[in-house]
């Protein structure tokens, strides 16, 4: 089941073309890998998924994203709607710098879905949901920062399901961890795939091996456009992709 | 728990490998147990059913490769997958002597035997219960079961030169015998040769408990 689609995706900054005819599905309740080398345009596509490259003024598109076959690229969309429906995680940690309980409780807070006692059960389910409850339940006036940066990823985790959104994207959300916590929060995504649809953007190719259902590679052939060059079955891309410029990269012969 | 989607993965394939074992047991016991009975239409269905054992091999081969390439598995994990890799090799190749043995037992045909089963069935049965005790040494990475089995590779191989024996004492008192003696003895040399296939099986069970690879004395030295 598909849950999100790009159809003929062009992505421009201002003149330059940053993504070329990029047609992709992304399933429902599987986790989707985006993976290529640097400047490949994988985090570029990842963010129209929920529109963030709104915040970059000469950012536009030509072509479609469709969210449970609804455009996303309307003027008429609400567009916070639907970054909560499709929540982001980023790279490097970042938690309000506020109490733990208080970064979970803000998306609810500010959407008024819970209050007072049905707020403390919502922060406990995420909080929970992510592994974290049993290590931060006595102490959830502490300030978010003072937890390790592998705690504090997984906080950002709890905030972004915390809004109940439907779609969790994750922008290379384990390369400023640990080993012991990127296996960590990997396991952690399998766990919420089970009631979201993830997608992950990762320049550590074994993460994408170990964690995904599918794996989409881009590539630039001038350095600037990126293109998709093959997507597909995680398990098949990895053992016999179809394109050999995938080969070429999976197996390390280029970077 | 980390790593649980490899951890059940490699139960799964663990599992797969004990189910092709039993089906070349089942085939090899009963593939024996027809010929002495002169079962043919049972003989012919171990045939035709040898290619599941097959693609069942290869199902479980590429289920492997793809967990290596996803995974990334390392020291004992990685060697759990190259035994499995080894080991359904041996069993798909001790799956092809049962069909053997159906082969030679439809090339016999309507002939009466030229003597009553006695040997063939015991070697049999020995040789299939080291299969059956190969596969629990494996499942519960018993070293020191794994190590004991090969040394009855003996009890087969000292059948199958009384059987040789007795089929060239048959064959020079008789030479119209000479064809079907050469088939059992066929038959005879395909269970040996099974034994051998279970001794390969057990060192790479130790091979993936200790990290040694090496032969495994079968009682004969």
């Amino acid at each position: 089941m598909s849950k999100m689609h790009a159809e003929h995706l062009n992505a421009f900054y201002g003149q330059k073309q940053v993504l070329a005819d990029v047609s992709l599905e992304i399933k429902e309740r599987q986790i989707t890998a985006l993976i290529g080398p640097s400047g490949c345009g994988k985090t570029t596509f990842m963010r129209t998924l929920n529109r963030m490259n709104d915040t970059i003024r000469s950012f536009h598109i030509q072509g479609q994203v469709y969210l449970e076959g609804q455009p996303i690229y309307t003027p008429e969309y609400d567009v916070v709607e639907l970054r909560q429906r499709v929540g982001m995680v980023f790279q490097r940690p970042n938690p309000f710098p506020q109490s733990i309980y208080d970064n979970v409780a803000f998306g609810p807070r500010v959407l008024g879905t819970a209050r007072g006692s049905e707020l403390d059960a919502v922060v406990e389910r995420c909080l929970t949901d992510v592994g974290l409850w049993k290590e931060v339940r006595d102490d959830l006036r502490r300030e978010a920062l003072a937890l390790s940066l592998g705690q504090q990823q997984r906080l950002c985790l709890a905030r972004v399901i915390a809004t109940t959104p439907e779609v969790i994207l994750m922008d290379e959300p384990a390369s400023a961890l640990d080993p012991v916590e990127t296996l960590r929060i990997e396991d952690l995504m399998r766990e919420l795939v089970a009631h979201y649809t993830i997608v992950i953007v990762t320049h550590n190719m074994q993460q994408a091996a170990r964690v995904s259902d599918w794996t989409a590679f881009f590539l630039t052939d001038d350095g600037q456009t990126g293109q998709l060059v093959e997507y597909g079955e995680t398990g098949k891309m990895f053992t016999q992709p179809d394109d050999r410029r995938t080969v070429d990269y999976i197996t390390g012969r280029f970077g | 728990m980390l790593r649980q989607r490899f951890e059940g993965e490699l139960q799964r394939l663990q599992n797969e490998v004990l189910e092709l074992g039993y089906m070349v047991q089942r085939a090899v016991a009963n593939s024996v147990d027809y010929l002495k009975t002169r079962n043919l239409d049972g003989a012919q269905q171990i045939i035709d059913e040898d290619m599941r054992i097959n693609s069942k091999r290869f199902q479980i081969e590429s289920d492997v490769l793809v967990l290596i390439a996803t995974q990334q598995p390392m020291a004992r994990d990685l060697r759990a997958l190259a035994a499995i890799l080894d080991i359904i090799r041996e069993l798909e190749r001790t799956g092809d002597y049962g069909k053997g043995i159906s082969r030679i037992n439809l090339m016999i045909g309507e002939q009466d035997l030229i003597k009553p089963l006695l040997d063939i069935p015991r070697m049999c049965e020995i040789a299939m219960d080291m299969l059956a005790r190969a596969l629990r040494a494996y499942i519960e990475q018993d070293e020191q079961a794994a190590r004991a089995i090969p040394m009855e590779d003996e009890q087969v191989d000292a059948l199958y030169n009384q059987i040789r024996h007795e089929l060239m004492g048959l064959i020079l008192a008789d030479r119209s015998k000479i064809e079907q003696a050469n088939m059992l003895l066929w038959a005879a040399h395909n269970l040996e040769r099974a034994a051998d296939r279970v001794t390969n099986v057990c060192e790479r069970v130790v091979f993936l408990i200790t990290g040694e690879l090496a032969d495994l004395p079968d009682g004969e030295d």
